[in-house]
């Protein structure tokens, strides 16, 4: 193997360093290794002298190969003046590049029977491709096209402008329940700019975006040490490497983009927000609670509350309101409702919704859910209820890794690498299941299941439009 | 340091030098011959009673994917729209004594939750659990479904659920325009063309209906087992035939026929305001299995049924007027139909209209290259392969053929007929089944801005207008 690569051993020392210090415990980081359980993936993990992170994973059972290219790029990093630049910049980057014309890139994907796709999220934008392997190396090739020289004018800015803004229209502005708890509801939770934005846009700043910003955004955002690529599939991992060292290798680093601060203060006060919706034919509430810091054991206990709150026919609160007291046909929530509770790296809520008859109160609904949290904030949680959800979250993370595309598997393995620089974290996921003790989900719902650190957002049907003007409302 | 590779043209001043280092790498690497891809073996038992069920041996995670397919979905309703849904609801609601919590508690421990999803023709009862409960969940999900204890304490709750989804449905354009364009397609009184329970219709429905329903549309011969993922055959068979063997058979009641009938008719509904105009558009289509079903799929794939589809470059690459139009083919039992679907920002809709109409003509007129149809069929080759790569994708793959009657070899031949479609076979397609003058269309929208371009196009000039409020 070539020396332009760190061994993956060197790069796991690096994580354990580089945490700050005022990270807490962090229960699956490489030196808190026990005994190996669970499912395994074989990982190997590379960088190129550039500072591109590569992670490939083989596996043979069915001939494709799913490539997923993640820049150090999202919601939190957009201009102030300029709210939806980094997914309208997402759709850019799909518009042709020096030796791919506009719609060439997709051709060629399509040409040798695969999908594409992107995607923009607080913590990431992300470009992947699932492709039958025989079209792997084209697809190295042209992702390194596209990160070396990709090409954006004034007329694909100008279509794509408008492209995203039919997005927003279809997904939020022309919907019932639009943006409601995606949106709305993290403005309203978040103190600090870069968590609570309108992160789809204004259409008025998606308007106003030209090209210096473009120039600006890609300087600063999309280079080779800003970037991973994970390879999962069917592949030599040798050859592999080497036709990404000789597509991305010699594409040069920028300077580090300049950190933020994303961080959140602590909330003290219960915080209440009310939209109203012209479609919405029935009233929505929503809430959210900020979650502990990824890692850490409470964040794991947090999944556990969360699987015992929300997740399936017997959560709690599906019991609770859905089948005794009948005012909502469902009762959804999770932790990071854009993704799941693996792959963002910062600030976050752990949120529930429901769509509920007009007969009842907020107040009466919200008396009922803390009813049902109460008791998970003064009792343990039986050792019959912990493994209950242990065992559905397992599955759930056996899911991800099983999907048709392999995107679920290439997803983590690159998140953890732009995360932590460690995607043999994924390895030690179910670790961080197995040390969630009673008493841990008993002390992590006293602290992160307070009232005070609940943010409440009520949708309020609207069908005349007559009380549309309300500043709390999202003015679409 | 800034990188100078983005290349701006439009503006002059902003020129582009390349360094050394950035100079254009290696050509584009040919594509090699495309992997051979076998479909995982399985195996097919049938009881005596007449269930059958088929075990498909693929995947890597320790967990099994558990589908029981029920011959007993919304086209049997009659005239209660949604009267599956809440069966199948009421189903879910305590079997054998226990309640819908021990259900729920008992999947969860299992990895999984049984699902209940009611779909055009079949109930389909699934859980997704960890392997080594499959046998249990077998025996939980026969009880279930042959034992139901309908708690009727539980209705009025249930069908308020049911009634909220309508309401919530009833407020989105999607919805409301499919319902519109199925209706025009089968007509009202049939369940095919039945989107949505009007309002009211629900007040009426009962117990009794919820038992008799169960009573006449359940038994082992309507009901059909496929078993996927990584198990032990022996012991999820040795379940299945523990839980299924005392059943009974169950009435032999087919499905209702249907006549679909072509156009040209137009739906206007009206959204006062609304910032874009969803549409359904579309025809009569051969039945699945023919041979211009399969000229059909590749027409689609070129037309509008891929991202690199005409119209998706034209109206969305090009032009920036909607998100994400698409078309696609619906097969009904003895029917089908394909549908161009789109959301288009209000102030192009009457220009969109223009350019879907002259994409349609231009493809009847014109055989496709050789390139672009080259490149559509090997797309839908590949996309084969994913679509066969997981336990729920074969489970759907494999029960579509079965529901349809197709040839057991259907799924295996399926790559080597859609390389058998010509170029002049996608635009015969084009032509023999997309006749503009016929078509069926709804349009959702601000109709004071669009309904006088709309009705002046020549291809509606025949055309039967339904103009309504929403």
């Amino acid at each position: 193997m070539s020396n332009r690569y760190f061994a993956v051993l060197g790069a796991l020392a690096l994580f354990a360093c580089s945490e700050p210090a005022a990270t807490p415990e962090t229960v699956d980081s490489a030196d808190t290794q026990s005994t190996v359980s669970g499912l395994q993936v074989d990982v190997s993990y590379h960088t190129l002298e550039n500072g591109l992170r590569i992670v490939l994973s083989e596996d043979h059972s069915v001939p494709t190969a799913t490539v997923a290219v993640y820049y150090g790029v999202g919601f939190r990093n957009e201009p102030r003046n300029r709210t939806g630049f980094a997914h309208l910049f997402e759709h850019l980057m799909f518009q042709g590049s020096e030796n791919l014309p506009k719609g060439d890139f997709d051709s060629l994907i399509y040409g040798a029977g695969g999908v594409n796709n992107g995607s923009t999220r607080f913590d990431f934008t992300n470009y992947f491709e699932v492709v039958p392997s025989n079209a792997l190396e084209a697809i190295i090739w042209a992702e390194g096209d596209r990160m070396r020289a990709p090409i954006i004018d004034q007329e694909v800015l100008e279509n794509q402008q408008g492209v995203v803004t039919n997005e927003v229209l279809v997904n939020v502005i022309n919907q019932p329940y639009g943006g409601w708890i995606w949106i709305d509801l993290p403005m309203l939770a978040n103190e600090n700019w870069h968590n609570a934005h309108n992160f789809y846009g204004d259409l008025t700043d998606l308007q106003n975006a030209d090209l210096a910003d473009v120039q600006s955004f890609f300087d600063t955002y999309y280079a080779p040490n800003n970037a991973v690529i994970a390879v999962v599939g069917s592949f030599d991992s040798d050859e592999t490497l080497a036709w990404i060292e000789r597509e991305f290798g010699s594409i040069p680093a920028s300077e580090p983009a300049p950190p933020i601060d994303i961080s959140e203060p602590r909330q003290e006060e219960e915080k209440f927000g009310e939209m109203y919706d012209r479609l919405a034919p029935q009233p929505a509430l929503g809430f959210g609670y900020h979650m502990p810091e990824r890692g850490s054991p409470e964040y794991y206990a947090m999944a556990v509350l969360d699987q015992i709150l929300v997740q399936g026919d017997d959560s709690l609160l599906t019991q609770r309101i859905v089948n005794e007291e009948g005012y909502a046909s469902g009762v959804f929530g999770g932790i990071n409702l854009l993704g799941n509770m693996y792959n963002y790296n910062g600030p976050m809520l752990w949120s529930v919704g429901m769509i509920h008859d007009d007969a009842y109160s907020d107040e009466e609904i919200m008396a009922t859910v803390d009813s049902v949290i109460e008791g998970l904030r003064t009792e343990p949680i039986s050792s019959e209820q912990l493994d209950r959800a242990i065992t559905k979250l397992r599955s759930e993370f056996y899911d991800i890794v099983d999907s048709s595309s392999r995107f679920g598997l290439a997803d983590l393995l690159a998140s953890f690498a732009l995360f932590d620089d460690d995607p043999s974290r994924f390895n030690r996921i179910e670790q961080g299941f197995d040390q969630v003790t009673p008493e841990l989900v008993l002390a992590t719902a006293q602290e992160y299941l307070r009232p005070t650190n609940r943010s409440v957002l009520r949708v309020i049907p609207d069908p005349d439009g007559t009380m549309s003007e309300n500043p709390s409302g999202n003015g679409e | 340091m800034l990188k100078s590779s983005l290349k701006l043209i439009a503006i002059g001043a902003a020129c582009v030098s390349m360094s050394a280092a950035q100079a254009q790498q290696s050509q584009q690497p040919v594509i090699g011959p495309a992997p051979s891809f076998e479909l995982p073996d399985t195996r097919t038992i049938q009881l005596d009673n007449g269930l059958e069920a088929t075990f498909i041996d693929f995947g890597l995670a320790p967990k099994v994917n558990i589908s029981i397919q029920v011959l007993a979905g919304n086209v049997f309703d009659g005239e209660h729209t949604y009267l599956a849904d809440i069966v199948a609801g009421m189903m879910e609601e305590g079997a054998a004594g226990e309640t819908s919590e021990d259900i729920a508690r008992a999947f969860a421990s299992m990895g999984g939750d049984m699902n209940v999803g009611v779909g055009m023709h079949t109930t389909n009862f699934s859980a997704n659990v960890l392997s080594e409960f499959g046998p249990d969940a077998i025996r939980r999900m026969a009880t279930i479904i042959q034992q139901p204890d309908f708690p009727e304490s539980e209705f009025d709750r249930l069908l308020q659920n049911q009634i909220r989804n309508m309401t919530v449905a009833r407020s989105q354009a999607g919805p409301l325009a499919t319902e519109a364009y199925v209706g025009l397609l089968y007509g009202t009184e049939h369940p095919y063309g039945e989107g949505l329970p009007d309002v009211g219709e629900m007040d009426s429905f009962s117990m009794d209906l919820v038992r008799q329903f169960h009573a006449d549309y359940f038994g082992a011969a309507r009901t059909r087992i496929y078993i996927a993922g990584r198990f032990d055959q022996s012991a999820m068979e040795a379940a299945i035939r523990d839980a299924f063997a005392d059943w009974d058979t169950g009435p032999d009641t087919a499905v209702p026929p249907a006549a679909i009938r072509p156009g040209p008719v137009v739906r206007l509904i009206n959204r006062e305001g609304a910032p874009q105009t969803t549409i359904r558009l579309g025809f009569p289509a051969p039945e699945i299995g023919t041979d211009e079903a399969i000229s059909m799929t590749v027409m689609n794939a070129l037309l509008g049924g891929s991202f690199t589809s005409r119209l998706t470059r034209n109206l969305r690459e090009d032009k920036g007027w909607t998100y994400s139009p698409g078309s696609g083919i619906t097969n009904r039992v003895g029917s089908s139909y394909w549908t161009f679907n789109a959301d288009i920002v209000t102030e192009h809709t009457v220009e969109a209209f223009s350019e879907i109409f002259d994409e349609i003509q231009t493809l009847q007129l014109n055989a496709p290259d050789d390139a672009e149809a080259t490149g559509m069929r090997n797309w839908l080759s590949g996309i084969f392969i994913l679509q066969n790569a997981s336990t729920g994708g074969l489970i759907g793959q494999i029960s579509s053929r079965d529901f349809f009657g197709l040839p057991d070899d259907y799924l295996e031949t399926y790559v080597d007929r859609i390389n058998s479609v010509s170029n002049d076979d996608i635009s015969s397609a084009a032509a023999d089944y997309l006749p503009l003058n016929d078509m069926v269309l709804v349009v959702v929208g601000d109709l004071d801005t669009i309904e006088d371009g709309i009705r002046a196009f020549p291809q509606l000039a025949d055309a039967e207008f339904i103009t309504d409020s929403e």
